[in-house]
């Protein structure tokens, strides 16, 4: 019966973030389909494994994990085609249309080693503790905190690399 | 620098939601419960709302004791029928019944025969109440597609043995088969089980081995085919395929050889289905009791 209870804990924790989850997805591939097939697996691979999960607290950082590892294996199984959405595709096509500023960030964070890339994103934009994200990326806390703050120096470097187009 | 994190933090944020997600999570999380189900044979008269799945393990073993109490006729064929005795049907647009329920005839042991048949009526008459149910919950909520189609096959028929399959087919988006097995000594009048062919527990061993490196012969020679085995890729320990069950489905083919029998998911990913694996009689032989049932 504790099965029983996890699969509900689980359930829960899924549905209340699956935008969350469905975002982070996103983050990794950069176009819906992708992201809704990681959402998918992951959700599959998580119910069919719940015996693994350890500590039913950690649900949640379990369940990250999955999906991270999942879109990373997606990632390198489709490592020769490079996914784009119309947006990339138009932002790539010579057009009249301005370009954005926000592009040009979001590229930055693109443009960081991929192991940099998930620490801010659990960190800044999922509001994860440290410890949650050394749990979600499989490190150890020190790992995670040396990672935060290199990537943090990349990002801040590539930013003033950049002529700022932002006026506001 | 924080005004910057912020600026990405909000990019981030505003990727838009599918409206799809909904209802992929939904679907996600309740087929992936119900294959839960699957796996775990205590939770398979429970499977839920749209649940696709239904598995029959209720095997009637019959022991060796009462077969040696038979007296066997030697040299006399037994004529074994299979009818249909009863047909539940439901034709709808979105729903699909197609529920044949086998009858067994002209058994000589007559207790087999009931036993059989009875068991038969039943798991068919539950099937269909629980596809009716389930109808009934879908119209509440909305609307949806659902289908069964429950029948059976004989695999073999001759002399000394008669084999039926019994396959359960449930689709709700996605579909699951379910297979089961009886095996009948026509002889001796008898339903065979896996443990009354060997002289003891050892085959259990043998046979999961023999199947584990038929797994991985067949994966080395087709790419396309992948088994949840040790030495697969992207397999979970928790998921390989370690040890046929005691019981594990089977029947014995024309040829006399025993072929074991998966369910769908039980050993590979969905799209294989459910699978069979012919095991060569002579890596069996030393644990056989005898070569009466398979040659």
């Amino acid at each position: 019966m504790l099965n029983r209870n996890t699969e509900k804990l689980l359930t829960r924790c899924i549905t209340e973030h699956k935008e969350n989850v469905y975002r982070l997805a996103f983050s990794y591939v950069k176009n819906k389909e992708d992201a809704l097939d990681i959402v998918q697996e992951s959700i599959y691979k998580a119910m069919m494994n719940i015996e693994l999960l350890k500590n039913p607290d950690a649900v949640k950082s379990w369940f990250f994990r999955i999906v991270v590892n999942t879109a990373l294996d997606f990632l390198r199984r489709n490592k020769k085609v490079h996914a784009m959405d119309h947006e990339m595709i138009e932002t790539y096509t010579p057009g009249a249309e301005d370009v954005y500023t926000d592009i040009d960030l979001k590229r930055t964070l693109d443009d960081l080693p991929e192991k940099y890339r998930g620490v801010i994103i659990l960190r800044y934009f999922e509001d994860l503790k440290i410890d949650e994200v050394a749990a979600v990326l499989g490190e150890n806390v020190n790992t995670i905190k040396t990672r935060l703050y290199q990537a943090l120096q990349l990002l801040r470097v590539k930013m003033n690399d950049e002529p700022s187009k932002e006026i506001k | 620098m924080n005004n910057k994190l912020e600026q990405l933090r909000k990019e981030y944020d505003e990727v838009p939601i599918p409206e799809e997600l909904d209802m992929i999570v939904s679907r996600s999380i309740n087929q992936s419960l119900k294959a839960r189900r699957n796996k775990d044979p205590k939770y398979k008269w429970f499977a839920g709302v749209g649940a696709a799945a239904l598995i029959f393990l209720i095997t009637i073993n019959a022991s060796t004791t009462v077969a040696n109490a038979l007296s066997s006729i030697p040299g006399v064929d037994k004529i074994i029928k299979v009818l249909t005795l009863k047909e539940y049907v439901v034709d709808e647009s979105n729903y699909n019944a197609n529920i044949k329920v086998p009858s067994i005839a002209h058994l000589d042991n007559k207790e087999l025969e009931s036993g059989l048949n009875e068991k038969y009526m039943k798991e068919n008459k539950a099937l269909f109440d629980k596809f009716q149910a389930e109808i009934k919950e879908l119209k509440k909520n909305g609307d949806g597609h659902l289908g069964v189609d429950a029948g059976y096959e004989v695999k073999t028929d001759n002399d000394s043995i008669f084999s039926m399959e019994r396959y359960v087919v449930e689709s709700a988006g996605s579909s699951s088969e379910e297979l089961q097995f009886d095996t009948i000594d026509k002889k001796n009048q008898i339903l065979i089980t896996l443990p009354m062919l060997f002289k003891d527990n050892h085959y259990i061993k043998v046979i999961s081995e023999h199947i584990q490196q038929q797994m991985r012969e067949q994966m080395k020679a087709d790419p396309d085919k992948i088994y949840w085995v040790s030495g697969a890729v992207d397999v979970l320990p928790t998921d390989e395929f370690k040890s046929i069950t005691k019981n594990q489905s089977f029947y014995i083919n024309n040829e006399g050889k025993l072929v074991i029998v998966f369910n769908k998911y039980d050993v590979a990913p969905g799209y294989m289905g459910s699978v069979e694996f012919v095991i060569p009689t002579d890596v069996i032989s030393g644990d056989l009791v005898s070569h009466r049932y398979i040659q």
